[in-house]
């Protein structure tokens, strides 16, 4: 099964749907290479924001990932407005999408700690580095935690480089 | 002539940066490999992400082919 974080990315923003990424690609994003096999984005959610995903991907039959029967997105219409996550198997990768993330908040507030940067193939929302540290932190897993060791030795890396130039 | 130093480095033997801070040696303490943290912070932020889609890509490839030829 592919998984084109790319596509999908540019799928969102073309559906209108305000996020921000999180989760591992992030992680890579601030320079530890780790490997993640999903796309995770924190994003506010009622209806039309889920309407909204589902305009982004409604062609690459997008299926609840964690439900026995994999329900297929468009069958739960009814649903939507009572949504608060989205956990999504489609052609073109898993997507996970949350309203809140733990040690963060809601959209608003991790919205408040994320960095807009701009790529060859759009703008996009990333948390930033300290944002991301907490996280990790909250989420605590082994995974996680690892990747917060990475994390605060980018961080202070970084802090050196700055200083140095 | 090769020296002893040069030797254990070709062998995998990482060099942390003399100006090393302590999270970083932390870090390469605990056992990670900070020479590929080295590395990805000498790319662009979006050359990180391609080179994490290329492996993402080549993982599933072997993966499936693995499938294919019933690996366990």
């Amino acid at each position: 099964m592919a998984q084109n974080d790319q596509a999908l990315l540019m799928r969102l923003k073309d559906s209108g749907l305000e996020f921000v990424v999180i989760g591992g690609l992030c992680v890579v994003y601030h320079g530890v290479p780790v490997a993640t096999f999903d796309l995770d984005i924190c994003c506010p959610f009622g209806e039309e924001n889920v309407r909204k995903i589902e305009s982004a991907v409604k062609d690459l039959n997008p299926v609840h990932r964690l439900t026995a029967n994999k329900l297929p997105l468009a069958e739960t219409r009814g649903s939507f407005k009572d949504l608060k996550n989205v956990y999504l198997q489609t052609d073109l990768g898993k997507l996970d999408c949350l309203s809140e993330v733990s040690g963060l908040g809601n959209y608003e507030q991790v919205l408040q700690q994320s960095i807009l940067h701009t790529m060859s193939f759009g703008q996009f929302r990333m948390l930033n580095l300290d944002a991301l540290i907490a996280a990790k932190s909250a989420a605590g897993r082994q995974k996680d935690l690892d990747a917060v060791r990475l994390l605060q030795a980018v961080k202070e890396r970084k802090a050196q480089q700055k200083e140095l130039f | 002539m090769i020296d002893e130093e040069t030797l254990a480095q070709m062998n995998g033997k990482y060099v942390c940066p003399p100006d090393a801070g302590p999270a970083w040696r932390a870090a390469m303490e605990y056992g990670f490999d900070m020479s590929l943290i080295e590395a990805s912070l000498k790319l662009t932020p979006e050359q990180r992400l391609a080179e994490h889609q290329q492996a993402i890509d080549f993982m599933i490839e072997l993966q499936e082919s693995g499938k294919t030829h019933g690996a366990e």
